[in-house]
């Protein structure tokens, strides 16, 4: 029935639906087609409503656990009605929200946090460090998404000092900062996820469960107030909410990208970039090996480094991009692209088929059966490439890879499996999956040696010393900065690292841009690279979204 | 024996059914849940996927009772269940009796409306073609009876969506509620104009069934004898159907459209994704994705309920216009 729908590896599977609707959209363009000019008609019609202070929007799904910090909410943009310690700006530097330094003593181990103390709850109560140390024990306790396992104590000494006190280093401790949003002792309890308070921009006046959310500014806000007075949240399916962009109903819509060629009267398309990624997992250990859950691991052909490094230099990105993405996208050359945590030297030169012939004459294949596959002592380079069965994006981008790297003379056997199937054959066989995070811990989740084989880190079974010593490095740095040398160090540090000048134990493909259909006018600031998973991260910088009345 | 105590013997029996139903649905449902694919801790996480630790999983999976054995934790749940308590919900953190509330309402307004709209315009349009047998008409309404029975729910409100609310924009495309109207401004005439669509999918894909049923049965009727006397007689139209043709055919109908209640959830649950509606159907779809087994155990008791009720309404319906049904049946 095609209804299913993941965070992860998002709605692609609904093609029914969506062919359809496209299919009707279709008709209706032929309908109007009498119209060339509606869209610039359309402008001038709007012209009278460009004033008002409220926005209809259909951004992403329902967060059903309801907007409780504590429990995940907030974990892809903004909160919205608390606020974050700190907050990454529009080039994803760390910037100060409630607090205003922070310091990590020299073993790692100790943070301290200030915060400001102008801040109120939009109940008029003041909030204070208390309410911090609350809000991170409360997190802890709570069995969520929240992953606090790394974190010994929170202390508050007094009302504008926090003291975090971590088991072991981490200088992605940050992401926590940056994300969980403050809740407020005094008013919190059972009924909280329905009822927030916070200290955040806006306040929830009423959610329609399945339905909506109206949300209006906080007058008790700190900071830089948003144009919008009052905000509406319609959580709506993406097919629904293109037929809501289309009937007129809302101002700002995401849409998947079979959608994006459908004009709609007055409304423009904006693609923002994101790091949401997909990219080849190869196995990185010869055939034998055991997965930490006791999978068969490994595999003899991928886990050749020519094999690895000729896929990767053959594959045409910008080609995937134009052809499999409608343009909509980039080149992906590592899991972090463009983040500060990237290393910019491990970008290369792809599409080089006379490139990748000569890595793997160098290393020992060749084509001595002229059956156009190359050998080596016996083993012909021919391996599988699973995907999630049902995601037609990740299916096309399988496809159109395997008939790139045809050429080199490796064969790739495509192959939509489920979920479960791919669980326990993905330490064997390679994979396409999806990663992208404002985290740099997940960099670290998926290359570390210490998560070998555990659940859906490091797959591959990859590990190299000196990638693992940069990365600890990077962990045990006293701030972000500090860091992310040694982040992209291990990326590639001259000699080696995971990047494909290193030992390329993944193929990444293409970062996924993120549609917004957004009303003619509706000026929505200079946006974040967009992490994996669509929808809420748009509105973190509301409070630059304006009216734009000078152009268009 | 006695009509009462016929009557009596006959709730007794059917509550009996009901309550060895709901252990036998609850338990299956369990079972299922059990062999289906979907790890709910994955299912949780979701998108997080690769932040979340091992450590913060085991916290995860015991925050949730999901590292118990499956007979313990079905066990856990029967005996809350028998004190009333039907747990909480995984990816509403609310407890599953206020979210079956909350959702039953919206779907039982819904699903009422297309059902009295199905049940009188098929009933009408099967009588119809029953007594026009052969003309255009009948085989007008048969097309569409075919037509219609062979369409997916989905692909109807989809069609319904696309002309009504975005071409001809006279409707909603979608939700129960106009968008960003404080709950104190939304009137009747707002719920009822959300309705529409969604009401009017369900009706049209449930007159098919009914429609051609009583078409079928009234035709077996107007061919018995007791028919052709009556035309002897000169009795013609709407009075020979009236006083000859309407007491067979009202009966069989009845039951049907009672027993029509599974496909009305059925059809409800692909409706209400369509048009976002916020009812049972859009619950239930995320708690079967997500592997919220109390939600679903509690959505899949609830749904056998309902379609219960409807089976033993038309029973009893049954017993109280034709009262042969009883004697024969309780004596």
């Amino acid at each position: 029935m095609g209804r299913f729908s993941w965070r992860w590896g998002k709605r692609k599977g609904r093609t029914g639906l969506g062919i359809l609707l496209v299919c009707s959209i279709g008709l209706s363009g032929c309908a109007q087609g009498t119209a060339p000019t509606a869209s610039s008609a359309e402008n001038g019609q709007s012209g009278t409503a460009l004033t008002k202070d409220e926005l209809v929007l259909a951004v992403g799904t329902e967060p059903e656990g309801g907007f409780d910090p504590t429990t995940g909410w907030g974990q892809y943009g903004s909160p919205l009605f608390q606020s974050t310690l700190l907050k990454r700006d529009a080039k994803l530097q760390l910037v100060n929200d409630l607090a205003t330094t922070y310091s990590v003593s020299e073993d790692g181990l100790e943070w301290t946090v200030t915060l400001r103390d102008d801040v109120k709850f939009s109940d008029g109560e003041p909030l204070t460090a208390e309410d911090v140390k609350f809000t991170f024990e409360t997190a802890a306790k709570s069995g969520s998404v929240i992953d606090l396992t790394n974190m010994a104590d929170v202390k508050a000494p007094d009302d504008r000092t926090v003291v975090f006190t971590l088991k072991s280093p981490q200088s992605t401790f940050i992401s926590l900062l940056t994300t969980l949003g403050i809740v407020p002792e005094h008013a919190y309890g059972a009924d909280y996820a329905e009822h927030p308070v916070g200290s955040g921009p806006y306040k929830l006046v009423q959610w329609d469960k399945g339905q909506q959310a109206i949300v209006e500014a906080n007058e008790e806000y700190y900071g830089s107030k948003s144009a919008f007075h009052k905000l509406t949240f319609l959580y709506l399916d993406e097919d629904a909410a293109f037929a809501a962009a289309q009937a007129g109903t809302v101002d700002i819509a995401a849409i998947p990208a079979a959608f994006s060629k459908q004009q709609v009267n007055g409304m423009t398309l904006e693609a923002v970039k994101t790091v949401d990624n997909r990219g080849i997992m190869f196995p990185m250990q010869p055939t034998g090996a055991k997965s930490g859950d006791g999978f068969p691991a490994g595999n003899d052909v991928t886990s050749d480094l020519a094999i690895r490094q000729a896929v990767n230099v053959v594959i045409d990105r910008k080609a995937l991009v134009e052809g499999v993405l409608e343009g909509y996208g980039r080149p992906a050359y590592s899991v972090s692209d463009d983040l500060p945590w990237s290393n910019a030297e491990a970008v290369f030169m792809d599409a080089s088929l006379e490139e990748a012939k000569q890595i793997l004459a160098a290393g020992g294949w060749v084509d001595a059966d002229g059956d156009g596959i190359v050998e080596k002592n016996g083993v012909k380079a021919e391996f599988n490439l699973l995907y999630f069965a049902g995601d037609l994006t990740r299916q096309s981008l399988a496809l159109a890879t395997a008939d790139m790297v045809a050429q080199a003379g490796i064969k790739i056997n495509v192959e939509g499996k489920s979920r479960e199937e791919t669980k326990k054959m993905a330490y064997s066989n390679a994979v396409l999956f999806g990663w992208g995070s404002h985290d740099p811990l997940e960099t670290y989740n998926l290359y570390s040696s210490t998560h070998k084989g555990e659940g859906y880190y490091n797959v591959g079974l990859y590990s190299n010393p000196v990638v693992d010593s940069w990365m600890d490095k990077a962990l045990q740095a006293t701030s972000e900065e500090e860091a992310l040398p040694f982040w992209q160090k291990a990326e590639w540090d001259g000699t080696t690292g995971f990047s494909y000048q290193g030992d390329a134990p993944w193929a990444w493909l293409v970062n996924i841009d993120h549609l917004y259909l957004v009303t003619n006018g509706l000026n929505i600031g200079e946006q974040q690279i967009h992490p994996h998973g669509h929808g809420w991260p748009v509105t973190t910088n509301l409070e630059e979204w304006s009216w734009d009345n000078s152009t268009k | 024996m006695t009509g009462r105590n016929g009557w009596a013997r006959f709730v007794g029996f059917k509550m009996l059914r009901l309550v060895s139903l709901l252990v036998g649905v609850s338990v299956l449902s369990f079972i299922l849940m059990q062999f289906s694919p979907v790890d709910p801790i994955e299912a949780y996480i979701g998108g997080d996927m690769i932040r979340v630790s091992a450590e913060q999983r085991s916290l995860i999976e015991e925050r949730w009772g999901l590292n118990e054995s499956p007979t313990e934790r079905l066990l856990t749940w029967g005996q809350a269940l028998i004190q009333g308590d039907l747990g909480t919900s995984m990816i509403y953190r609310q407890p599953v009796a206020d979210i079956i509330q909350e959702r039953f309402m919206n779907s039982v307004t819904l699903m009422a409306v297309a059902w009295l709209l199905s049940g009188i315009f098929g009933f009408a349009l099967g009588v119809v073609a029953a007594m026009r047998r052969d003309s255009k008409l009948d085989r007008l309404i048969c097309w569409y009876c075919y037509t219609l029975a062979s369409t997916p729910v989905f692909w109807i409100a989809l069609l319904l969506l696309m002309v009504f609310g975005v071409w001809l924009g006279w409707l909603p495309v979608g939700l129960g509620v106009p968008a960003g109207m404080s709950a104190d401004q939304v009137t009747w005439g707002d719920r009822v104009i959300h309705m529409i669509l969604p009401a009017l999918t369900l009706s049209l894909t449930g007159v098919a069934s009914i429609a051609l049923h009583t078409r079928q049965k009234l035709t077996d009727v107007l061919e018995s004898d007791y028919i052709l006397f009556a035309r002897a007689r000169g009795e013609r139209g709407f009075q020979l159907f009236r006083r000859h043709g309407f007491r067979h055919v009202v009966l069989p109908a009845i039951t049907l459209q009672f027993a029509s209640f599974s496909e009305l959830f059925g059809g409800a649950v692909l409706a209400e994704q369509v048009f976002s509606y916020p009812g049972l159907g859009q619950a239930t779809v995320q708690a079967g994705l997500r592997g919220d087994v109390p939600l679903l155990l509690g959505l899949v008791m609830c749904s056998a309920i309902f379609v219960f009720t409807g089976n033993m309404v038309a029973d009893i319906l049954y017993r109280l216009i034709d009262p042969r049904m009883n004697e024969e049946l309780m004596s």
